[in-house]
């Protein structure tokens, strides 16, 4: 890949811009379908984009007694993550812009990165309510990242492959695997939410409770860092799914068909519940996520040794 | 009841510590003792489980008394001053009766036993005592400052009659409490998690300081009066007439019901007879605030259990009533219905109608919140089985309102002494047993039902007449206890008139606070995300717990501007500017 | 509560694009208060049970009954106190005045000059504009 080429794919597409203008106008559409859920009129399309432009002129402040570099660096490196992320998956429908074998994990890998940053943000202020946000961000990271690795790794078994391009095409020429992999594809959509803390799974930023959670001394660019590294975190998040489990992504159009239901799907779950507690979240998935995650494994692997064809 | 339960049977067992006895109607007694005699008397009130301390007033006597003529009026009582020392009421409130202990006190040296050991609510009533007349109260368990704030110089006290809000010499001589000096709460080791006084949680201001260890909560301690606005020393500045609208501002949710129980007071003194009409659309007025109120709170504690939607909609339903409010007196917030006399709207066949219209669609719709509120799983797993005030605790801690009938104490004014028009169109009493944050959901649901019922049911028999009666401008000399039911539990009023233009004293004690003992004591051992849903299960209003005073001290712009306003800020928290 | 949800998506929303669309008013609504100086006997009732003390009179001529009425827009707390309290019926609140707000303290007195059993004549102090 000559180094022009990366430049380009890291700044402009699909990473950087793309990336960026994309996940800003799936936060409209997704704080605009809440809102038409709620009987509200919901958000202007420029409404993201304003308040990202209007974070990052404002002052940052640096609470006292915090690790200076890593108060800085976290919200930097949380979103270089995010964007890293999106090199690897089929965005726009288009071919990854790489891939190796095993890309599958570090995707993952990478995904995780921002609930890692903002969980050590944090642990990093001597604010309590960050502190109580921190853990419960790590909580809930303990307790949902195996069941959604597991539920990613369903297609991965039935097409052979671990890397994401792979899993693509072989999505594309088989039945959508959101049937022949319900309880995968539940859990995949749910551990997305749980990600993303998400409603009903947003208790490490419970406003409600403690204030805004690991975020709550951030402001500024730091906090505009975070919430972008999110939205992208969302829009990745949407295209591995509807890559693996709604039938691959072949072009553009069905990029954006398939990942708009997606949302579509998420907001209606944002909006239908009370906030779980954070003890209410780990018992869920460690009980019923993991369960069905693990029981979907073992159908998979039975069928594919008996050398059913799916 | 037996006759040991009544207040006759009350005198006989009080003798052993009473001084006088007076029975100012069939519903109040009136018993004097002494400071050292009120531990025992209470005592023996508490054994035979005689009612619950609903408030505590104080009273400086040291005002001349206006000599107003020999009007007829229903309570002389307090004419005969002991030359200015101080008096403090403890009122005892069982269903209509209220049996109130006097205690005289010298001025130099007022001090008063605590209540606390004998009744655990009475701290918070006794702590204000303590900080806005300077009544010294022995054995008081923790000496922490409620509501007055924290650099409000000491022996300063706003109630008494020698302060006035407008002299700043006391203010500005007396230095500020140094910030070394502010006690340091809790003990090293301990984590603590302060929910206020700023928090998105709070509507209002109010200090709670969770201790925890993880998730669990260890100890909680409150901290109130960062809306204190001086209220009741400034009623006795102001006329009668000026005050109905001091005390409608106590509180937004609230407010017609303040006005109301205040002119309710003043008529008996006045010896007024409001017109039939006026009370009944006062009475339509109280339960379309109570709709408001529960619809509101439904709202928010959706919220607080992190349930948007149902937040939305319940509000999106609450403008319905405000539309309503709006349509017939003309705010859709202080409603300003009330005059001393009677009422100054009329609700015409086209208010009628649009009011009836109105509660076939919001009963329409709190039908499908009772329905949500007992079925979805979500957010049954936020209140079933949360929060459990049981139902000794409810009787005990003087809890009143839903929270109280949650939990199986039948308390409700309305019921047990009706007032303006209850009397001809009764309320059933809304109960449940089951004591969890679920039951509070259900009791204030289904009582909203009762609010529809009743307004369709005085609607439809609206008696005819005028909107009001005249009322005199000198009230006559006296004093009256006037108890409401406002929509979060028993709202109590003492006004006390010297006979002349201007009140002498008024006594507001709101329902919140008698429902914070209960939400402390449950609190521990709760875990940190159930305790904003536990707060909001009692409906907290903190505008009407605080009535202090901030300190303005002489000298210096009060205008500042952004930059200087940024360098205080910077300073106070020990950095550079 | 699913059905609600999505039913809520082909309902209207509830929220209006304030200022843009706007409500009309109640009939009843209190507003900015109107004196009419045809009515008023300078009893000074009103200016006594004001809770805010919103009302000045200055009697500009007795016996011709002519009156200053000032009416101070920032101190008034919209009660209808007065109202009630004039037993000429001279004094009434408006139901489209109402958008008082200002960035000038000078706009909150409004001053209705009387001319003595004649209609009321306004003093260019401010109008609350009409929606």
């Amino acid at each position: 890949m000559n180094v022009v080429l990366a430049i380009v794919a890291m700044i402009l597409f699909p990473g950087g811009l793309f990336v960026m203008v994309g996940s800003l106008a799936y936060e409209y559409v997704d704080r605009k379908l809440i809102a038409r859920f709620q009987n509200r009129v919901g958000p202007r399309w420029f409404q993201p984009l304003a308040d990202l432009v209007k974070l990052l002129v404002k002052e940052e402040i640096v609470p006292a007694g915090v690790n200076r570099g890593l108060f800085i660096w976290l919200p930097v490196a949380a979103l270089a993550a995010a964007f890293t992320a999106a090199l690897y998956i089929p965005m726009a429908g288009l071919a990854p812009t790489w891939g190796y074998r095993g890309d599958l994990v570090v995707t993952v890998y990478l995904l995780m990165m921002m609930t890692l940053c903002i969980g050590l943000a944090g642990a990093n202020t001597m604010d309590r309510f960050s502190i109580v946000g921190s853990t419960r961000a790590l909580t809930q990271l303990f307790s949902y990242e195996a069941p959604f690795l597991l539920a990613l790794l369903g297609p991965a078994i039935a097409a052979g492959t671990w890397r994401i391009s792979e899993v693509n095409g072989y999505a594309r020429e088989s039945m959508w695997m959101i049937v022949t992999q319900p309880l995968g594809f539940l859990v995949a959509l749910i551990g997305l939410m749980g990600k993303l803390e998400l409603p009903p799974f947003d208790a490490p930023e419970a406003e409600t409770e403690i204030v805004s959670g690991a975020l709550t001394e951030y402001s500024g660019r730091g906090l505009a860092f975070f919430r972008l590294g999110r939205d992208v975190e969302l829009l990745v998040g949407l295209t591995l799914i509807s890559a693996f489990y709604l039938g691959g992504l072949a072009n553009p159009l069905q990029f954006v068909l398939k990942t708009i239901a997606l949302l579509f799907i998420t907001a209606a779950l944002q909006s239908l519940f009370a906030r779980l507690r954070i003890d209410q979240t780990v018992g869920l998935w460690w009980r019923a996520g993991a369960m069905l995650a693990l029981v979907q494994l073992l159908i998979l692997i039975g069928l594919k040794t008996l050398g059913v064809h799916l | 009841m037996s006759t040991e339960m009544t207040l006759g049977g009350m005198t006989e067992l009080l003798k052993p510590w009473t001084v006088a006895s007076r029975p100012v109607s069939d519903t109040r007694l009136e018993v004097v003792t002494t400071a050292a005699d009120i531990v025992p008397a209470v005592g023996a009130l508490k054994s035979v489980q005689w009612g619950f301390l609903s408030a505590i007033t104080g009273l400086d006597l040291s005002a001349p008394a206006q000599a107003a003529g020999t009007a007829a009026n229903p309570d002389p009582g307090g004419s005969a001053r002991n030359g200015g020392g101080f008096e403090v009421l403890y009122h005892f409130c069982r269903g209509p009766s209220v049996l109130t202990f006097r205690v005289k006190l010298p001025r130099d040296t007022p001090t008063v036993p605590t209540l606390s050991a004998v009744v655990p609510s009475a701290l918070i009533y006794e702590k204000e005592l303590a900080e806005t007349f300077g009544v010294t109260i022995e054995g008081i368990p923790d000496r922490r400052r409620q509501f007055l704030s924290d650099d409000w110089p000491t022996n300063l006290y706003p109630m008494r009659k020698d302060f006035s809000p407008g002299s700043a010499e006391g203010i500005a001589q007396a230095a500020p409490v140094a910030a070394a000096a502010l006690e340091r709460r809790g003990t090293p080791g301990t984590f603590i998690v302060p929910i206020g006084p700023q928090h998105p949680a709070l509507k209002e201001p109010g200090h709670f300081e969770l201790t925890v260890d993880g998730e669990i909560v260890t100890h909680a301690a409150i901290r109130l009066g960062y809306v204190h606005r001086g209220i009741e020393k400034g009623a006795e500045d102001r006329s009668w007439i000026h005050n109905i609208y001091l005390m409608e501002r106590i509180c937004g949710i609230c407010s017609h019901i303040h006005s109301t129980a205040y002119v309710l007071g003043v008529e008996k003194l006045a010896g007024t007879v409001v017109p039939p009409r006026a009370q009944a659309i006062r009475t339509i007025f109280a339960e379309m605030e109570r709709v408001h109120s529960h619809l509101l709170w439904l709202g928010v504690a959706a919220h607080e259990a992190g349930f948007d939607t149902l937040f939305m909609y319940s509000w999106r339903d609450r403008e319905t009533i405000m539309d309503l409010l709006e349509e017939i007196s003309g705010n859709r917030v202080n409603y300003s219905v009330n005059l001393l006399g009677g009422v100054k709207y009329d609700i015409d066949a086209k208010g009628a109608d649009s009011l009836r219209r109105g509660m076939d669609f919001l009963e329409k719709r709190t039908r499908h919140y009772l329905k949500i509120v007992t079925n979805d799983e979500s957010f049954l797993r936020r209140t079933r089985g949360v929060g459990n005030i049981t139902f000794e605790q409810a009787n005990i801690l003087g809890t009143v309102g839903p929270t109280a009938r949650a939990s199986g104490v039948s308390r409700d004014l309305r019921v047990e002494a009706p007032y303006m028009a209850y009397a001809d169109f009764p309320v059933k009493t809304v109960l449940d047993t089951r004591c969890d944050l679920e039951a509070r959901f259900v009791v204030r649901i289904n009582e909203l039902f009762e609010s529809y019922r009743l307004i369709r049911a005085i609607l439809e028999k609206l008696p005819p007449g005028d909107l009001a009666a005249a009322s005199p401008r000198r009230v006559p000399e006296g004093e009256v206890i006037s108890r409401v039911e406002a929509p979060r539990g028993e709202l109590f009023y003492f006004i006390r008139s010297s006979g002349g233009v201007k009140p002498d004293r008024v006594k507001v004690r709101t329902p919140s606070l008698c429902n914070w003992a209960a939400v402390l004591s449950v609190a521990v051992g709760h875990k940190l995300a159930d305790i904003p849903m536990i707060m909001v299960g009692i409906d907290p209003c903190f505008s009407c717990n605080d009535r202090s005073i901030t300190v303005r001290r002489r000298g210096g712009d009060e205008c500042w501007s952004w930059e200087e306003l940024r360098r205080y800020g910077i300073s106070y928290y020990g950095g550079e500017a | 509560m699913l059905n609600d949800v999505f039913a809520s998506l082909f309902k209207r929303p509830f929220t209006e694009l304030y200022p843009y669309a706007t409500h009309p008013a109640p009939a009843r609504l209190r507003g900015k208060l109107l004196w009419d100086e045809s009515k008023c006997k300078g009893c000074m009732l009103c200016v006594k049970d004001c809770p805010a003390r919103a009302i000045e009179i200055d009697v500009a001529d007795r016996a011709a009954k002519k009156y200053v009425f000032h009416y101070h827009i920032d101190r008034c707390i919209y009660c209808a106190q007065c109202v009630a309290s004039c037993k000429e019926n001279a004094l009434s609140m408006s139901s489209e005045l109402y958008h008082l707000a200002s960035t000038d303290k000078r706009k909150f007195t409004e001053v209705y000059r009387g001319v003595g059993k004649g209609a009321c004549v306004e003093e260019a102090g401010s109008e609350g504009e009409a929606p």
